[in-house]
């Protein structure tokens, strides 16, 4: 009896084992995002492959859905060009994802024009045109051993943001009119609280003083207005989610949130090693594509509709013969 | 930041302490915070799962159910009960407080039915033949026999839920997660800082569960803890 | 397969927008859970989270056992080290997941190493705390048959006390394990994938499917693996006598 039950006990372990190493075997292509190898073969007449031969380059994102499709637009155009590319999703908020910047855990990363003056540089001075802040950040970054590429056209700003009922009662259409009511309550991601370009610059330039911040992760604040949790919310003007109507985006004529274009930023050495005008190219032959229109569109297709943002990049970049 | 910056060393952890006292409002609100929802969690647990080990060890009854709750319980992985909460409930205090309930239960309702139904039976025979009935001989000899074990699953189960709670932060439940989860604010200082304020509270939680455990204990069975236990989770050998 | 319809641009020289897949009506309305959601991303993302996952917690098991067993063993052989060890490896499971993923980052990077430096810690004080208890409780009977029979220290070590030991050391492994798949999926904070990152990637939007998948998927690995490693310790010590926990 016990030597049946021994037998039976172990032919289980077997056919477990088995099935744990069929799930395992199921799967051969590492797709895990750490790692990936370059296009074996692009499109027909390939051109030229820059890449061939040069050191990986280890791209990083930021925490929030725009950034992980930049990621993957970056990583497809310049695949198709023979790099390796090290894609490292989801690494946090600009201070951290600059940390690995400088610490060279990473080479490169998009980042927001604003954000680059006003967090990462922490100068207060208020450009007045895009191109302003553009030249402030790239002036910044080449002091500092970085290099920037060519800015996007679309900007995906903060934005402060209320579900519509709510802004209908108050009359809230611009941030001014955030200083009518009484104590109301903003969620927002956690860095955001401390941010000239975030609470503390509302405090500063329109007197906003009452707000009641509520930390949420990144994303959180859309489900927390529809339940009420929050009267208000932070928000990127380019997020999907503001597409369906539901919300009211308050306007910033004080420009607290700056001017946000998106342009790649990397380590000068690493560049150089990459090939430097030829990499940079391919940067920016993918920003100049990226329209508002383009970015809301993708931005809606992996957070509405929920594609791979991969799957979407590699459509946009095939649509538009990058890849 | 300087030369230290995102270094670890001594200087970190003096590092944390000076962030401790420029934000002690900010700091004492968080572990407030961080208290009640893990207060919140063990109430509604020992609610649950006290009355029900007793019971049924009372009866010797469930033993299949009770003993293999906390094998299944202590498997969890916490992070993803509280997805699956997320899920079902939404973001927020509830479903935090749900997911860390359903963490909890398990050690304290094994414990208090493995106490209850083991004590040793010449003593409940005693009772009985005294002429006590059955609800008398669970209160006066039972319950106060078992306290020991049982209060071991609740310390197990206390502690856990603290630390537990530190995720809570992710699902917008508030309390010390967000210091931990936000060093793009606080810096290592204050991630460091956050991990030492749980810890502390974690030590507190127990402390308080002993001291009230030892006030439960009749006389005759009390005997000195050491910190090595009260430290370390319970080794188990099954 | 995907359409490529260009929209046509208004002004000239802009990009064309392909028409992207629209989600099904289960996503877009995010209802409780999208089955055809689940399935048609089971072998992009669902599957290598998992076997990563998997790899994650077998690394860190493996090398904590390692340096646990050495340490358990000396603190059998010289009572003085027992109290430091302990110490030490308590010190160390008292520390907060997420705070020690992130404390990991600056030394050793946004990469496995780190999240594996952390989940080896974590193992340390229930892999060494079961095997020293394990070897201590060794009956004195055995070892002086062991002595009588004339074995040599090694011999009797390998030949008696580790194998009477083997119920409770497998109870660690047991134990360190389940505990090993709960704070890998913290670990994904770090960017380490895993079931984690499903799980952190659907607090961007709240989509509902993901959350209830990775998380039932880390309930599943967690609960078959702790089911096989009882098996696994049955099969292994049948001599012994289950107690219950």
């Amino acid at each position: 009896m016990r030597g049946t039950m021994r037998r039976l006990i172990v032919w289980s372990l077997l056919a477990a084992t088995m099935a744990f190493g069929v799930a395992a075997c199921g799967s051969d292509d590492n797709s895990s995002s750490s790692s990936s190898t370059p296009a074996s073969s692009t499109s027909a007449a390939a051109p030229a492959q820059p890449g061939k031969g040069k050191p990986p380059v280890t791209i990083g994102t930021k925490d929030f859905t725009e950034e992980f499709i930049l990621g993957e637009l970056y990583k497809g155009a310049l695949e198709a060009k023979g790099y390796t590319v090290n894609l490292k999703k989801n690494i946090g908020a600009t201070e951290i994802i600059d940390t690995a910047l400088t610490s060279h855990k990473i080479d490169a990363y998009p980042e927001y024009t604003g954000e680059s003056v006003a967090t990462v540089a922490k100068r207060n001075e208020p450009a007045k045109t895009a191109d302003e802040e553009y030249q402030l950040a790239k002036e910044f970054y080449e002091g500092r051993g970085q290099t920037v590429s060519e800015p996007t056209p679309f900007e995906d700003v903060d934005a402060i943001a209320a579900p519509k009922a709510y802004a209908q009662k108050h009359g809230l259409t611009t941030m001014e009119d955030l200083k009518k009511l009484g104590s109301f309550s903003l969620g927002a991601r956690p860095e955001f609280k401390n941010r000239q370009q975030g609470l503390a610059g509302m405090k500063k330039v329109y007197g906003i003083t009452k707000a009641q911040f509520r930390q949420l992760a990144l994303g959180v604040q859309y489900q927390a207005m529809d339940t009420g949790k929050i009267d208000t919310a932070n928000v990127f003007t380019t997020d999907a989610q503001l597409a369906s109507g539901k919300y009211t985006v308050l306007k910033d004529p004080k420009g607290v949130f700056g001017f946000q274009n998106v342009s790649f930023v990397i380590d000068k050495n690493k560049l150089a090693q990459l090939g430097g005008d030829q990499f940079m190219a391919v940067i920016n032959s993918v920003n100049k594509l990226l329209t508002t229109d383009a970015m809301t569109s993708m931005n809606k297709a992996v957070a509405t509709d929920k594609q791979d943002e991969a799957a979407v990049a590699k459509q946009f970049l095939q649509a538009n013969k990058l890849t | 930041m300087g030369a230290y910056e995102g270094g670890l060393s001594m200087h970190s952890i003096i590092d944390a302490f000076q962030f401790i006292g420029d934000n002690l409002h900010f700091m004492l609100t968080k572990t407030l915070e961080h208290l009640a929802l893990s207060g919140a969690a063990i109430a509604v647990a020992l609610v649950i799962a006290i009355p029900l080990g007793v019971t049924l060890g009372h009866l010797h009854k469930g033993s299949f159910l009770a003993i293999n709750a906390s094998n299944i319980g202590r498997a969890l992985p916490s992070l993803a009960i509280i997805s699956i909460g997320i899920g079902i409930l939404g973001i927020g205090f509830i479903n935090v407080m749900v997911a860390m309930v359903v963490l909890a239960v398990p050690p304290m309702l094994t414990n208090a039915y493995v106490a209850v139904d083991g004590v040793d039976p010449d003593a409940v025979e005693a009772a009985r033949a005294v002429g006590m009935s059955p609800g008398q001989v669970l209160w006066t000899v039972e319950i106060p026999l078992a306290v020991p074990l049982m209060f071991a699953g609740i310390r197990t189960g206390a502690v856990y839920v603290v630390a537990t709670a530190t995720l809570a932060a992710i699902a917008g439940g508030g309390g010390l997660g967000d210091v931990i989860v936000n060093q793009a604010s606080y810096g290592t200082a204050g991630v460091i800082a956050g991990a030492l304020m749980v810890t502390a509270l974690a030590f507190l939680v127990e402390g308080l569960f002993a001291v009230i455990q030892r006030l439960l204990t009749p006389r005759a069975l009390r005997h000195e803890e050491g910190p090595a236990e009260l430290l370390a989770p319970v080794v188990e050998a099954t | 397969m995907l359409a490529q319809l260009a929209l046509p641009i208004a002004q000239g020289g802009g990009p064309v927008i392909p028409t992207f897949n629209r989600g099904s009506d289960c996503v877009r309305e995010n209802r409780q859970f999208c089955w055809d959601w689940f399935s048609s991303h089971w072998s992009s993302t669902f599957q290598p989270r998992l076997i990563e996952h998997i790899e994650l917690t077998a690394i860190a098991v493996g090398i904590g056992f390692v340096i646990a067993f050495v340490a358990a063993l000396a603190a059998y052989r010289w009572d003085w080290a027992v109290n430091p060890a302990t110490a030490v490896f308590a010190l160390l499971y008292t520390i907060p997941s997420l705070a020690f993923f992130q404390l990991m980052v600056p030394f050793t990077g946004l990469t496995r190493l780190s999240a594996e430096i952390a989940l080896v810690s974590y193992t340390l004080l229930i892999l060494f705390r079961n095997m020293l208890t394990g070897l201590r409780e060794v009956p004195p009977d055995a070892l002086e048959a062991a002595q009588a029979m004339g074995l040599t220290r090694r011999q009797t070590l390998w030949r008696v006390e580790l194998p009477l030991a083997l119920p409770a050391i497998m109870a660690g492994i047991r134990i360190a394990t389940v505990t090993t798949i709960s704070l890998a999926t913290v670990a994904a904070f770090i960017g380490v994938g895993g079931l984690g990152e499903p799980i952190f990637n659907a607090i961007q939007d709240g989509f509902k499917t993901q959350f209830i998948a990775a998380g039932v998927l880390a309930v599943l690995l967690a609960l078959v693996t702790d089911a096989l490693l009882v098996v696994l310790q049955r099969v292994l010590s049948p001599w012994a006598r289950t107690r219950a926990a």
